[in-house]
């Protein structure tokens, strides 16, 4: 429990919430699904997709991840983290039961009203699905709401596929299509040995009342979206989520900032036409 | 009418006020001058064209734990830092006065950084206006002056026989309860920093050659020893870590650089400014575009630390003036 004496002051920001994790679930070999949840009712963490927050290690750190769960369903908080550094790992350590902390949310967040009765394309790659599944999860949610869905998601092999769990599920809901896609197969690979973009290129998805989400690394995002643009997608039309180097999630340690843009304070949501208009291009 | 202390009065003064409270001043340290807790008057210096570090850290430490976290009964209990100590800070230049007014915009900005908050708040500044200004300073092209009182809680200004006392806020009056001051019609020396760096449409200016290669041509020599960062009274990047050490957890905050390779470096290994060019512009940008766009004044105060302190000479003066002819060269080649 945090002491009195401060709660009175300023609160501190860098405290985070205590939280205990609730289940752990291989997603693929180095990504883990992590359902935690706040130990205290007082806390209040109400967010939407795109949105983030910093998941504790103590001991260790702590590392900003996309939320991957969805508010409304009240299932607990989710994470996919992918083990790739010091707190990551750490993590990954961790078992049912553990005791962690959690900072946030952080961000803007995909509007998802405004693409009432658009076309959806949402485009991930790797762990960059982690934040397009509550995106996902909220349309088929509200199906109705929107019209032709279409999700493509790659990976670098067929085990490094993220929620592959929930594919049938998704392509179960009327008007919507997944494509897959991977880097290399492997022997029991039927599907697609295919770069994104390439996969773009093929599809041919039509601009028309159409917005397209992206999210994966850089270099993926680079390429997918000019061959959107060759498409006749226009900047407007495709949003995204930028990644920065972040520690403290309130605009004030400056590590994340595109030009006078911070990730985690103006983003990490962004189309594409505010992109061009940044002073700084990453 | 001035109103005028002694400097015995003075001296005796801030003895009485180091019984009670702890007293940061200039004091000689080898051979540099530092601000440190004085225990004694004589141990003040007040003769000094400036400290070789601004007193930056007392509001903004170089380490500073942020919470703790130690397991208990099965959970784990975390206490946040609370600053308690109350801290009589004497002899700060206009210069580095500003520049912690200027760090109240990015640490006071919603949700506050509770520990500057506290800092700020435990904290009463007693200014000491220059007398004459050293060869590196120009606060006056950075919107100060040698006898800026406007972010102090009291000012100082030597005159022949003691120090001309100005009371600016109700923490300084406060401090200054039952001193007695003398009323004289002396005119405190009005001091004079002529050096004028052309700072003024540096914004518009630097917007116009962003992209122009004199950064990376300029970043060529830099070693990144991030020098600059840590002399700078209004640099405040940082990094936070866990320190452990017995089961007890400390989650710190350190002084960071944008100079670092790897400052920008993401999970996964991209870093978007790799190179010296992209981080030396971000550097100079940052204090003279992003800042001034978020939070209205340039992020720099024209101490001149970074110019006598930097190994290869980069020097922020000359940078401005480059900027602005660069500027207006690219602008008209867009007209």
């Amino acid at each position: 429990m945090v002491k009195e004496a401060t709660e009175k002051a300023v609160p501190n920001p860098f405290v985070p919430y205590p939280a205990t994790l609730k289940s752990v679930v291989d997603l693929t070999p180095d990504v883990k699904l992590f359902t935690l949840e706040l130990d205290r009712a007082q806390d209040e963490f109400d967010y939407k997709p795109g949105q983030f927050a910093f998941v504790s290690a103590y001991g260790v750190g702590e590392s900003p991840f996309g939320v991957t769960s969805v508010a409304y369903r009240r299932e607990g908080l989710q994470f996919a983290v992918r083990r790739v550094g010091t707190v990551t790992n750490a993590l990954h350590q961790l078992e049912p039961g553990a005791k962690t902390g959690v900072r946030g949310p952080f961000g803007n967040f995909f509007p998802l009203d405004d693409y009432k009765n658009k076309n959806i394309i949402i485009i991930g790659g790797g762990i960059g699905f982690a934040p397009l599944r509550p995106v996902i999860t909220t349309i088929l949610d509200n199906r109705d709401d929107y019209a032709n869905v279409l999700i493509l998601n790659g990976a670098r092999s067929p085990s490094d596929l993220c929620f592959a769990s929930e594919f049938d599920d998704w392509v179960k809901s009327p008007r919507t299509k997944l494509e897959l896609t991977v880097d290399a197969g492997d022997e029991n690979w039927n599907g697609r040995v295919a770069l994104i973009p390439d996969v773009i290129t093929e599809l041919q998805p039509s601009p028309k009342d159409a917005i397209t989400i992206i999210c994966g690394p850089p270099i993926m995002i680079k390429f997918t979206l000019s061959r959107l643009k060759q498409l006749g997608f226009a900047d407007e039309q495709i949003v995204t989520t930028l990644e920065g180097k972040m520690k403290c999630g309130l605009g004030k340690c400056f590590r994340c900032n595109v030009g006078e843009k911070y990730v985690c304070r103006d983003g990490p949501v962004f189309t594409f036409e505010q992109i061009s208009n940044f002073i700084e291009q990453f | 009418m001035t109103k005028i202390i002694g400097k015995n009065e003075l001296e005796s003064w801030l003895s009485g006020i180091m019984k009670e409270r702890t007293v940061f001043a200039p004091t000689r340290v080898d051979d540099l001058i530092l601000f440190r807790p004085v225990r004694s008057a004589n141990e003040i210096v007040f003769d000094y064209e400036n400290t070789n570090l601004s007193p930056k850290e007392l509001f903004f430490p170089r380490t500073e734990t942020l919470f703790t976290a130690v397991p208990k009964d099965g959970d784990i209990e975390l206490t946040p830092t609370i600053v308690d100590q109350e801290v009589i800070l004497f002899g700060i230049r206009p210069c580095d006065a500003r520049g912690i007014a200027i760090l109240d915009g990015p640490f006071l900005d919603e949700p506050a950084d509770s520990l500057w908050a506290q800092h700020r708040e435990k904290t009463t500044m007693i200014g000491l206006s220059c007398t004459k200004p050293a060869p590196q300073c120009f606060c006056t092209s950075m919107g100060s002056a040698p006898n800026d009182a406007s972010n102090v809680d009291i000012m100082l200004t030597q005159v022949e026989d003691g120090y001309a006392v100005e009371t600016i806020t109700e923490k300084g009056e406060k401090l200054l309860q039952g001193v007695e001051l003398r009323e004289s019609d002396v005119q405190p020396p009005v001091p004079t920093c002529d050096v004028n760096i052309p700072a003024e449409g540096i914004v518009e200016a630097i917007t116009k050659m962003f992209d122009d290669p004199y950064w990376s041509r300029l970043a060529d020599r830099c070693i990144h020893c991030n020098v600059c960062a840590y002399v700078c009274p209004t640099c405040y990047c940082f990094d936070i870590r866990d320190r452990t050490d017995k089961g007890k957890t400390e989650r710190i905050r350190t002084w960071e650089s944008c100079q670092s390779k790897g400052f920008t470096r993401i999970a996964g290994g991209y870093d978007p400014r790799a190179d010296k060019g992209t981080r030396l512009r971000q550097r100079f940008c940052h204090k003279l575009l992003y800042f001034p766009q978020q939070f209205g004044a340039l992020g720099c105060v024209g101490c001149g630390r970074c110019v006598i302190a930097c190994p290869v000479n980069i020097d922020i003066r000359e940078i401005i003036s480059d900027v602005q002819k660069i500027g207006a060269e690219v602008g008209q080649g867009s007209n």
